[in-house]
């Protein structure tokens, strides 16, 4: 079998750069030794067996509660807002917000204004809602047009039509984006615990072992940390294969959309514009209310404004963070790039040489589910903390999601659609 | 006005405006199917014939103009059960068995499939595909797939059956085989039926009467009258007063 071979040549690939490592890593090839040899990792991993259980059950607890109470909220959000467009375009400022905040700056403020498993669980909650409503929105909002209508046509409600179309048609979407938002919950507990105290987890580990200058056993948490996202991400890319043969439509859908929604009264519009605008600054400065913290730790929107604009310091915080911005935007835009012009070859080439890119996988698998956090202490040993380090953890955020959503479209187009352009003697590229 | 149970659009006008072009569908049109009858629509493409019936389905709402399937507004009649549907190019859900397709508008119609199942069974033999109950749309041929939405538009046993174009994907002979087999079915639940379609010999074939659309804007120009009695046997495909219908109804489409 193909499919059997290439999973070989997969396994093949992977022991060869497990040879290569183990060699680069027993000559201390690089940084002086920051990169171990395999079996010397798996030797620590062994010394060190009695420390991981309690630290792995509570990143588990932590990113297994904030994974479900993320996809519940994200779920119900994205029913509500491919019900609703006045609903989507009211949230449009929040949800962006979200997609938007970089964990690893709020998790410090995260943990300063929560206390306990709380802010491991938001920030893991936070990481998997986007990824999860975004799916639920696209999955839900491309149901096939003539389904609807038959549904419709007996009278059929929105609910109806839900309930017995868009849902199931939308599982393999869901399930693509749970995937991607499995490693994402792992990863968002980790940085929490590594941003802020707690004696449990693997972040608090990583923390406690950073000073302590021994690469194995960082290198022993790192591949831990791997192993558990790796195996969120396999468990959902497995279920969402399973269901996407069976939804596939048998011939492809050639209804003409019916134009653009109602844009609505433009009075309307701008209010909707604005409380899309107002509505993340709110949230923000009701969470502010709500956890009562000092406005010292936690700023409040009027806070921000004040700092940046009014308050006697503002010009030189304003230059701080000029300079600031203009150290990452450049690299940023250089990384994402690279990532989603690697991430549209890969999809590309899953088609046309699918072997080849089945056996590159488990070896990209490993690379990208290698939650950064466990990963970039590492990366700053090996690469310095130079642009390169930025560069490089650019790219693997970007090439991962997009290659995923990437694959995931090009494998739902339906049977018929590839066979007219192989009739006429078209190759996969064309199709 | 025509009996309860009938189709009745009356002066119907739709506008249709979309990416920068207003397209006027339909206007003024006045169509009567009293109960039972079996009429065809037929026209080029863009003449508005599916908009006529999705008009009467309740899928769009007419600019102006009253519709009245068995005496009540579309939505309200499709709640009731009143109407069955049929689209062109099957429209089945690929992840649920040939049963539990049929099954959809049971479901919708809050009724327990549970309780219907022998009627389920008895639609899926009617349509001939005794044996394939648990096969999955993907599996099956272009027209088995076809009577499944047959199967699905009868479950119901509607009063109004509506059918836009069910064969459009069909061969010529499986075609054939087909509006025999509707014929029958249509002839033992005794709905009153409307046709979409772009077969002239399928519309004469079927239809009591045939009604030519033309475009720009969509509208009725002729309604004939088709005399044959029933049942209609495939050797009226090659009769000669068959053909002479036909000849008139495409002078009908082609002329001004």
């Amino acid at each position: 079998m193909a499919a059997e071979r290439s999973r070989h040549r997969g396994l093949l690939n992977l022991a060869v750069l497990l040879v290569l490592w183990e060699v680069v890593g027993r000559l201390d090839l690089v940084a002086g030794g920051a990169l171990p040899g395999f079996t010397e990792i798996l030797a620590r991993l062994w010394v060190d067996r009695g420390d991981y259980p309690s630290h792995i059950w509570a990143t588990l607890y932590a990113s297994t509660v904030g994974f479900l109470l993320g996809n519940l909220i994200g779920i119900g959000a994205g029913v509500v807002f491919a019900l609703s467009t006045t609903a989507l375009r009211l949230f449009r400022g929040v949800n962006v917000a979200i997609f938007a905040l970089p964990p690893i700056a709020i998790a410090p403020i995260l943990v300063l204004t929560l206390s306990g498993m709380a802010p491991r669980i938001v920030l893991a909650a936070l990481g998997v809602y986007f990824v999860t409503m975004t799916s639920t929105v696209i999955g839900l909002s491309q149901a096939d047009s003539r389904a609807t209508d038959m549904v419709r046509a007996y009278g059929g409600t929105k609910r109806d039509v839900l309930r017995l179309v868009q849902f199931r048609g939308a599982l393999p979407t869901i399930l693509a984006g749970l995937r991607i938002a499995a490693p994402n919950a792992v990863l968002g507990a980790i940085l929490a615990e590594f941003g802020g105290g707690g004696r449990w987890g693997l972040g608090a580990y990583l923390l406690g072992s950073l000073g302590r200058g021994e690469p194995d056993r960082l290198w022993g948490i790192g591949l831990v940390a791997t192993l558990i996202a790796g195996t969120s991400y396999g468990a959902f890319a497995l279920l969402s294969t399973r269901f996407l043969g069976a939804t596939r439509a048998v011939t492809l859908n050639t209804a003409v959309p019916t134009g653009r929604p109602d844009p609505g009264h433009p009075l309307k519009r701008a209010a909707l514009a604005i409380g899309s605008l107002a509505l993340p600054f709110v949230l923000w400065w009701a969470f502010i209310r709500l956890t009562g913290v000092p406005d010292m730790i936690a700023k409040s929107p009027l806070g921000v404004v004040d700092y940046l604009f009014f308050a006697p310091t503002a010009e030189t915080a304003q230059a701080k963070l000029l300079a600031a911005l203009a150290q990452t935007l450049p690299i940023t835009f250089v990384g994402m790039a690279a990532g989603l012009t690697f991430a549209f070859l890969l999809a590309i080439s899953s088609k046309l040489i699918p072997r080849a890119v089945e056996a590159f996988m488990p070896v990209a698998l490993v690379t990208q589910t290698m939650p950064l956090v466990a990963l970039t202490p590492l990366l700053i040993l090996i690469l310095g903390r130079g642009n390169a380090l930025t560069l490089w953890v650019t790219i693997s955020v970007t090439f991962f999601p997009a290659f995923v959503t990437l694959a995931q479209g090009i494998a739902l187009v339906p049977r018929t659609a590839g066979d007219l352009p192989r009739v006429y003697g078209a190759d996969r590229t064309r199709s | 006005m025509s009996a309860p149970d009938g189709i009745t659009l009356a002066g119907v006008g739709k506008t249709f405006t979309g990416r920068g072009k207003v397209v006027e569908a339909l206007r003024d049109v006045h169509l009567t199917c009293p109960a039972g009858s079996f009429t065809a629509i037929i026209g080029p493409s863009g003449c508005g014939k599916s908009t006529v019936m999705r008009i009467a389905l309740g899928l769009e709402t007419a600019d102006t103009g009253e519709v009245r399937i068995a005496g009540d507004t579309p939505l309200a009649a499709a709640r009731a059960g009143v109407t069955g549907v049929a689209f062109q190019d099957a429209a089945l859900l690929p992840w649920r068995s040939v049963r539990r397709n049929v099954e959809v508008p049971l479901e919708v119609l809050r009724q327990q499939p549970a309780e219907h199942a022998e009627r389920v069974q008895s639609m899926i033999e009617l349509v001939g595909l005794k044996g394939f109950e648990n096969a999955l749309p993907g599996e099956l041929s272009g027209g088995m797939r076809q009577r499944v939405a047959i199967a699905r538009a009868l479950v119901t046993h509607p009063q109004v059956l509506f059918m836009d174009e069910p064969f459009g994907a069909l061969d010529q002979i499986l075609r054939r085989q087909m509006n025999v087999e509707l014929q029958r079915i249509w002839t033992e639940t005794g709905s009153t039926a409307l046709l979409v379609t772009h077969g002239i010999d399928e519309a004469v074939f079927l239809a009591d009467r045939v009604v030519v659309m033309h475009a720009n804007p969509g509208r009725i120009v002729e309604v004939i009258d088709v005399p044959f009695e029933r049942p209609r046997q495939p050797p009226l495909f090659s009769d000669p007063a068959f053909h002479k219908v036909c000849d008139h109804i495409a002078e009908v489409l082609h002329g001004g």
